[in-house]
This record gives structure tokens, sequence and C-alpha cells, in this order.
């Protein structure tokens, strides 16, 4: 009964919620969804329980037996690189009891042994040791241990080896949710056949909302003259002024968006070098990229910079001086807005370079990363403390008087302040524009509104080795799982965890 | 710079015991020490009465000082140009995995331009995350000093609390570490040529790092 009240009260809120919604599709912002635990609720439902949430990249689980443990909200996933070199990922909870089987946050095993009472499983998450297993159990005739494995990933996909996980056994394609976002991706990830290393995380808790951060990597070019002025002023970049922001412009494809810096003239090369990339690692990019992906930059002078992908994944791409000399050098990092509650986000950030780079490039883009990025990057040192304060003023009554205007670059009937590029001024797919806009964070609140519109399906259950286990039944609301009782088919069955 | 295939057999780097010499530095290990002085810690712990202890204890006192006023020009003054600053991330693994920080990742890996942008930026009069300043106390204790092999350089190890507030909404937030610092003794005093930060934790609870430790 408690989950069937549970459900009711979920379709309420719903109800409640429409309203919130129309605002946001017509631009106009509630405050109070920046801090709102029920609207949070409805986020872990119809959000993470269902879109692709990045968890790692390949290169961080680069040899049989590497794993890292991975969230998607509160559950915890060893995402491992198998003996045979696949990648699984499993819930790290131990089938008999319960316990958390793998408590370090990374490593090389080929086993994970269950701390309470010594089951063990193999990277490929097959249980393979159950202590007494005849004694206990009377054997196979008691508890089938053949065949059972840790609870699968429910659905598991990567794109230039980033992973991701859904919890929507029936999620759309990876490929297919990502949509042309790819497109832009692709600068970031794979900038040589060999793509990308990741280092990192850094992580740390921020007392904001996820989507802020989201927002703001998404398409946010107007914050960057106020916020970021001190790192203008210290030298730390070519261009004098923060203002020639307004010259690159924004687009947005398929799941995700980003902005960009326009390039002086120059050919594809020099745009790249421009930006300080050795001249090797322009070869290579002209191998790995597409025509249009290189048009981009060499015709139509636009280099990437900040980026976002719904929900909560954000990309960044800058290129300050490393050392007193007029020289800049690229940096790249990938970030995670890792929700924990509608006012905390835990945020992830990697440093990503080409596994191909000259090694003193690596380094010193390391450099330019941690001045400008990360726990302790002067960029987003500021950043979160706006983010943090915005959080603050949104969770009282007053916020929920305040519907704020996310208009920009739109007149009051929708009309364009300045039309979009053409496809013979921007090679990329999607829509882009120049100027200060505010189309991107439109267009990532408008895919969160749909998504928590949309109720999401029923998951199923897993029995461990119960009596006469039956097919799915697949009816029960989204959270009963915990509710017990309902059989379905065994863990073996499940939906596979092929990368 | 370290691959993650290879870093990930890279030794641990707890903080080792008076009785033991690390036979490396965390500044080798990271990616951006490789100017960093090689001076390590010889012998035991120098009694506490020593000249030598007295200066260093006195020196660190001074600088946290420092560091609560944000009196930045004036700490930037106490660092030798070689100087590494490194605060590696700390990762939670299993006892015998050998490694305990993230392969390759810091939270601060700096040479004397990388801080001296940092201090820049905080005298400019937009750097919004410390406008209106946080509230710091360094809590400094701990200290034991050693000799190296060189008369004019001392090793100190000590740990520090520091505790940061920000306006009036949230509670304060705390980083609790052990460092070990080199020490070299210049014409204008005792000034520091290496700094390795251990930080306690693995995800830091304070919204960012617009601090020093
Ligand atoms: S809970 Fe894991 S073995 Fe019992
Ligand atoms: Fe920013």
């Amino acid at each position: 009964m408690g989950v069937r009240r549970g459900r009711l009260e979920g379709a309420n809120t719903m109800t409640d919620q429409s309203g919130v919604l129309t605002d946001v599709r017509r631009g106009m912002i509630p405050a109070h969804i920046y801090n709102d635990r029920e609207l949070f609720e409805l986020e872990r439902e119809r959000i993470f329980g269902r879109a692709w949430i990045f968890v790692a990249h390949e290169s961080e689980i680069a040899k049989p037996g590497d794993y890292v443990v991975r969230r998607v909200l509160e559950d915890s996933f060893i995402v491992a690189r198998d003996e045979k070199g696949e990648i699984k990922a499993h819930f790290n909870m131990c089938l008999h009891r319960g316990m958390q089987i793998c408590r370090a946050e990374m490593g090389n095993a080929s086993h994970f042994r269950c701390p309470y009472h010594g089951w063990s499983y193999r990277n490929d998450g097959r249980i393979v040791g159950l202590p007494f297993h005849q004694d206990a159990y009377g054997g196979e005739a008691g508890f089938k241990r053949k065949g059972q494995r840790l609870l699968p990933a429910p659905n598991l996909a990567s794109y230039n080896g980033l992973i991701f996980i859904s919890m929507d056994p029936d999620a759309e394609p990876l490929e297919d949710f990502l949509g042309d976002f790819r497109f832009y991706l692709d600068y970031y990830t794979k900038q040589s056949k060999s793509g990308i290393q990741l280092m990192g995380p850094q992580r740390w808790r921020v007392k904001a909302n996820w989507k802020i951060g989201a927002e703001n990597f998404a398409g946010d070019m107007y914050h960057t003259p106020q916020t970021h002025t001190s790192v203008v002023e210290i030298g730390l970049f070519r261009e004098p002024k923060a203002e020639k922001r307004k010259d690159g412009c924004t687009y947005w494809a398929g799941a995700g968006g980003g902005t960009t810096y326009k390039l002086p003239e120059g050919n594809l090369d020099e745009r790249l070098r421009y930006v300080g990339y050795p001249q090797e690692m322009v070869d290579r990019m002209k191998q790995s990229l597409s025509e249009d992906q290189l048009k981009v930059v060499g015709e139509d002078g636009f280099m990437i910079s900040a980026a976002s992908a719904f929900p909560n994944l954000s990309f960044v791409h800058n290129w300050p001086r490393v050392a007193e000399s007029d020289d800049v050098l690229p940096f790249i990092s990938i970030r995670q807005w890792q929700p924990i509650s509608e006012n905390e986000t835990e945020v992830l950030s990697w440093f990503a370079v080409d596994a191909e780079a000259p090694e003193e490039f690596k380094a010193l883009s390391y450099k330019a990363y941690l001045m400008c990025f990360g726990s302790t990057g002067m960029f987003e040192q500021d950043d979160v403390e706006n983010w943090v304060s915005l959080t603050n003023t949104a969770a009282g009554s007053m916020a929920r008087r305040l519907l704020l205007n996310s208009r920009m670059g739109i007149l009051e009937d929708d009309t364009e302040v300045v039309p979009a590029l053409t496809d013979e001024q921007f090679h990329g797919p999607g829509v882009a524009h120049t100027g200060y806009g505010e189309y991107n964070q439109r267009e990532l609140l408008n895919r969160w509104a749909d998504h928590l519109e949309e109720p999401v399906t029923a998951v199923s259950t897993v029995e461990v080795g119960g009596p006469g286990a039956r097919p799915a039944v697949g009816q029960e609301p989204a959270g009963a799982a915990t509710a017990g009782g309902t059989a379905t088919s065994t863990a073996a069955d499940q939906v596979g965890a092929q990368a | 710079m370290s691959t993650p295939t290879t870093a990930r057999t890279t030794p641990g780097t707890t903080p080792a015991g008076p009785e033991v010499t690390p036979v490396e530095t965390a500044s080798t290990r990271s990616v951006l020490g490789g100017h960093a002085s090689r001076l390590q810690r010889v012998g035991m712990t120098l009694p506490f009465g020593d000249e030598r202890h007295l200066a260093a204890h006195q020196w660190l006192v001074d600088e946290a000082w420092l560091l609560d006023a944000q009196a930045y020009s004036d700490w930037l003054a106490l660092l030798t140009e070689d100087i590494h600053y490194v605060m590696p991330v700390r990762v939670t693994t299993a006892l015998g995995a050998g490694f305990d920080t993230s392969p390759g990742m810091a939270h601060f890996d700096e040479d004397w331009y990388s801080l001296s942008r940092r201090v820049a930026r905080f005298l400019t009069e937009h750097a919004w995350t410390e406008d209106p300043p946080s509230r710091l106390r360094h809590h400094l204790s701990n200290v034991r000093t050693f000799a190296t092999e060189d008369a004019d350089h001392l090793i100190v190890d000590s740990a520090t609390l520091l505790f940061r507030n920000r306006g009036d909404v949230h509670e304060g937030s705390l980083v609790s570490a052990g460092r070990e610092d080199l020490l070299r003794h210049t014409p204008e005093g005792w000034k520091l040529a290496r700094r390795t930060i251990m930080v306690d934790d693995s995800v830091m609870r304070m919204q960012n790092l617009a601090i020093f430790l």
C-alpha cells in the first residue's frame, strides 16, 4: 500500500508542477526550481531514472581488472574492465545481505569479495565463491550459485570511450539520445584516433543546485565579462577583453549545446595553432575529425569552448597562458554535476587530453586546467560563488513569486534579436547564433520539462535464487524494487551490460 | 606525464614516519614537480629545544597568520623561485593497492608563476569569490623538524586544520591536512622551497579552494 500511495502523491505533484513547466517553456523561470524538494524528487525519478548518465571514460580503466566505483544519484556501480577486456557495470551491492562489495574508489582486481560473509564475484559480475554452500544451503539444490551475477546496470553504452549508464532498460540508444551533439563531443574527445586520456576526477561538494552549472556551461557567454574579470586582469588570456565573447556563437544540437569563441582570420592550421595546438596535433585532428567539423574552425572561424549535454555533463576548452610568455596552451575538462539534493551538488571534474599528444603538451595542458578549472581553478572559484548564492536565495517563499527572465536573444513575439547563422556561416548541425543569448539555457530546461512531464515506465525486480523464479512482469510502479514480492527473471537473464 | 596505466603501480604516498627515509618525494611523483628540490629528511625528529626546530616552528606560525589575514603578497615573498606546491587528490583504495592519491591529478600542482597568478587575482578588485572575504583560521599543530644533508635546508612536518566561513547562511567548512615542507635558509631568511599537502578528504567539503594551506 505504501508504494501505491506514494505513486498517487507523485501524480498529484505532477499536476501541481504543470504551471512551472509551462512557464519554463516560455522562457520564464520560476526561481524556486533551483531549490525545490518536490521538483528534485521528480528529477530523481524522471530524469536520473531515465536519461543516459556519464560514469567514466574507458581510459580510466585501461587494463583488465581496472575498476572505478561511480554513482548515479545514490546508486553505486562498479565500472570494470573484465579479463576479456569488456567493460561491465554492476550495482555495488552483494546479492546475499546487501553489503556494499567494493568500498574503494578505484583499483585493479580480478575478484571482489564481500567483507560481510565472504561471497565473492569475478570482475565480470559472476559469483564464484559462496562459503559453506553445501552446509548452509544444501548446495545447488537450495541456492543456485551457477549463473548468479551482480545486478547489472540497466543499460550501458559508450561513445568515444565515454561510458554512460541509463537506469531505464528500455532507454533509447545512447547515440540517438546524444543525437547531433556527438558532432561537438568529438572536438573534446576525438582529437586523434586514440581519443582522450582522462585524469582525476577532483571531487568536491557545493551548496548549489545541479542545474545551474549545466545551464552555465551550456550557453552563458554573458557572464564571462563580469564574473571572470579578474582572470582577464591578471593576464591569463591573450584576448584583452572578456567582451570578445559576443563575437563567438552558441549552438544547440541534439542533447546538448555550447559556446564558441570567434578566431582571428587565418586558415585551419593557423587557427588551431593560434589556440596553442602544435602542428603534429593539428595534423592528427585533420585525420580524425570530419570535413564539416574542420570547416567550423577553418572556414567559419569558431573554436568550441564550454558545453553541456543534458542532463548533467559539461565540457570546457580554453587556452590560457601557462608561463611568463605570450604563448597559450589549450586544455579540456569534462565535468559532472552530480546531484546530492535540491541544494547540494558533488562536482566531479576531470582533465582530458588527447592520448597521442606530446608529453610536454600533456603536462602544460594539465597546468592550464589546474589554473583555470577544477577545485582550485580561478574561473571555477567565482562561478561556484555565484551558484551557491543563487541556490540560497531560491529557497524561500519570495522565490516562488518571481519568474526569472531567461529570454535573452528573443523578442516578445519570440523572433530572434540576431538571426541564426546560415549553413554557409556555420557548418555544424543544430542551430547557432552569434551574440549574447539564452537559447541554450532554454533548450536545456525545455528538455528538463519534457522529462519531468513524462512518467517513467515501471521497473522490474530481480530475485536472487528464490524458489521458482518467474518471468518479468514489469507492471509495478517505479520504486517498487524495494517492496518485495514481485518475482521476475533471475539476475542472469537481465539485460546485458556490454559496452 | 604519467598515464593512468603506468601511474597506478606507483607506490603509496602516505607520509612516512621519522624512522623511514622516503625514496621519492610527492613532487617527483606529481606531473609538474620535476623542477623541485629532491632534498629529503635525514635522521630523527630534532629535539623541540633545537634552534632549528624553533626557527621552523616560528616560521610556520608566522606564515599561518599571513594566510589567515589573506596577506598574500607577503606570503608570496616567503616562497623561493623554484617553489613546488602540490596537493594531491586523495582517493579511497584497498589497503594493498599501493597508492592512495589519484594518478596524474592534484588540486594544486604549482610553480612560482601559477601561484603568483593566483595571488595577483586576489589582489584585483574582481575576485568575487573572496569579496566579501571568508573568515579563515589555520590551526597549526604536530610540528616536527628534520635536518637534511644540506645545513641550509630543513624539512618540517605539520598538521593544519583550516576553518573557513562565509556569509551568514552556511556553516563553516573544514579542511584537514598534513604537510611536509622544505625550508631553505636565504639571505632574506627562511623561505618555502617545496610543500606537499596531504589532505584528509577524498571529496572536498569546501565550495572551492580559493585559499592556501
Ligand atoms: S552480505 Fe555479502 S556475503 Fe553476506
Ligand atoms: Fe564561468
